[in-house]
């Protein structure tokens, strides 16, 4: 009995003060990291492909960009972001933003280098051969380049994903009551419930966070990323790859053939 | 109090890579070792403390560590005057450590077993087959990562902040607490932080070239 009223606040630990008032705890933490990875996937994407550039006016920003914000703490970027941006902008922007926003700034770059090295990966005959065929490079990229690097990249990815989780904690410092915060203010408030306020924050953050890379291990053993020497094209989904194998059972309609026929109409 | 960050987070950055390469160094070979309660307890500790964020052992260690202690050493831990950052190097330590650990094990991983077999044959005991054969060569292979590892410690030196411990990031608030002249200490401190993780950066670099690491040649004679 006892023990179960140490653990009676578990509902603000889950979801913080939802049904009353706004979403926190660690489903704010899931839906934080969520959030940073959409929106800072694109970010990355460009600034990774921008970075293996070789106009060096494309490149040296985003290397720029990229070392610093690598070289920065995160404490350092949600200050900038939460205490100097409305001076600077003159704007006003709610706390749960301005987190999404400095976490958005910190993951792109991370990511970006996911994806340059996930690029670079990639045997770079596959460039030359689908340049061969008469690709623009845009195209050769687009189809042939990327979704194997996109296949390359997923553990990195993931295991990423597992330490912006970890990071969200981080924004407790300008009062998100996300799980850390939760912790911090049962603590503080309720003083004889603080052994269990610490155990409610370890136990949350590590089931998620062990969930996903236990799911990450599986997926990396199904995929089977790492033998590149027995890479068939043909597994992958992407309808591009299959152009070779349309040629040689169908011999009249290849697809090169009807994308024409298409232009024409 | 801007110099008192600096030092404060140059003794956080010193004492935590010390502790935490020792501590990863020491789980390492507790993961790999032949005899399985190691082994397990190197794995429940990694998995323990990776999956936890930093920030919440800094926490653990200021507020809840000195609770637990027993015979009122932790009432003399609450009265010392440095405990912020005695706990933040503790807890950054923890953290550390497993990533080190993770990482020189697949170190461990990578050099040739003939390696091994030739240090027991020229009849070296096991702490110095560890000592002067195996050790080094972990440390030679994985140093790109651990350097990028040591980096990110770095980093993290500014969550210290969360338990007031003195250092640059809590600095920095505090005198924009005082002052409001909180643009310039935030630029000094973010620049300061850019030019010591660049100075790491080419440290490790340097170091990878002093000790001519081949990786490729490294792992064709594993094949």
């Amino acid at each position: 009995m006892d023990l179960l009223e140490q653990f009676s606040n578990i509902k603000f630990y889950l979801l913080g003060s939802y049904p009353q008032g706004e979403i926190g705890g660690l489903l704010l933490n899931i839906i934080l990291a969520v959030l940073t990875i959409c929106l800072s996937f694109w970010f990355g994407v460009l600034l990774g492909y921008s970075r293996l550039s070789c106009r060096l006016y494309i490149k040296l920003p985003c290397m720029a960009y990229i070392e610093t914000v690598r070289a920065t703490p995160l404490i350092m970027i949600i200050f900038w972001i939460y205490f100097f941006l409305p001076y600077i902008a003159g704007t006003n922007i709610t706390v749960f933003w301005s987190a999404v926003a400095s976490l958005c700034i910190y993951a792109a770059a991370y990511q970006a280098e996911i994806v340059r090295a996930g690029i670079i990966a990639v045997p770079k005959g596959q460039l030359e051969a689908a340049l061969s065929t008469g690709m623009s490079r845009y195209r050769a990229m687009r189809h042939v380049i990327l979704p194997q690097a996109f296949r390359i990249m997923v553990p990195s990815f993931l295991s990423f994903f597992v330490s912006l989780f970890k990071d969200t904690s981080t924004v407790f410092i300008i009062g998100v009551i996300e799980l850390t915060q939760a912790g911090i203010i049962i603590s503080q408030r309720e003083p004889n419930k603080m052994y269990a306020a610490y155990v409610c924050m370890g136990l949350g953050f590590w089931i998620v966070s062990f969930s996903i890379s236990q799911l990450a291990r599986r997926l990396e053993k199904r995929i089977g990323i790492f033998d590149l020497e027995s890479y068939r094209p043909d597994a992958c989904r992407d309808e591009f790859m299959l152009l070779p194998k349309k040629k040689v059972t169908g011999e009249e309609t290849g697809p090169d053939m009807s994308c024409r026929s298409a232009d024409s109409r | 109090m801007m110099i008192t960050g600096v030092k404060v987070t140059l003794i956080l950055l010193a004492a935590t890579t010390v502790t935490s390469l020792t501590l990863g160094t020491v789980i390492a070979i507790m993961r790999i070792s032949r005899i399985k309660i190691l082994r397990v307890l190197g794995t429940l500790y990694v998995e323990i403390f990776r999956n936890i964020p930093g920030l919440f052992w800094i926490l653990f260690f200021y507020f809840v560590f000195p609770d637990i202690l027993p015979w009122g050493l932790g009432a003399k831990l609450n009265a010392y005057l440095h405990y912020p950052i005695v706990a933040g190097i503790l807890g950054l330590t923890v953290d550390n450590a497993s990533y080190v650990s993770d990482i020189l094990r697949s170190g461990r991983l990578a050099i040739p077993h003939g390696q091994r077999e030739a240090a027991i044959s020229t009849g070296l005991s096991r702490v110095q087959q560890y000592l002067h054969v195996l050790l080094p060569q972990m440390f030679r292979v994985t140093l790109p990562p651990l350097g990028t590892r040591m980096v990110h410690n770095f980093k993290n030196t500014s969550l210290c902040m969360a338990i007031a411990a003195p250092e640059l990031t809590w600095a920095t608030q505090n005198i924009e607490s005082l002052t409001f002249r909180g643009i310039e200490a935030t630029t000094i401190a973010t620049l300061f932080y850019i030019f010591l993780a660049g100075i790491m950066v080419s440290m490790i670099i340097l170091l990878e070239k002093w000790w001519k690491i081949d990786v490729s040649s490294m792992s064709q004679s594993k094949a």
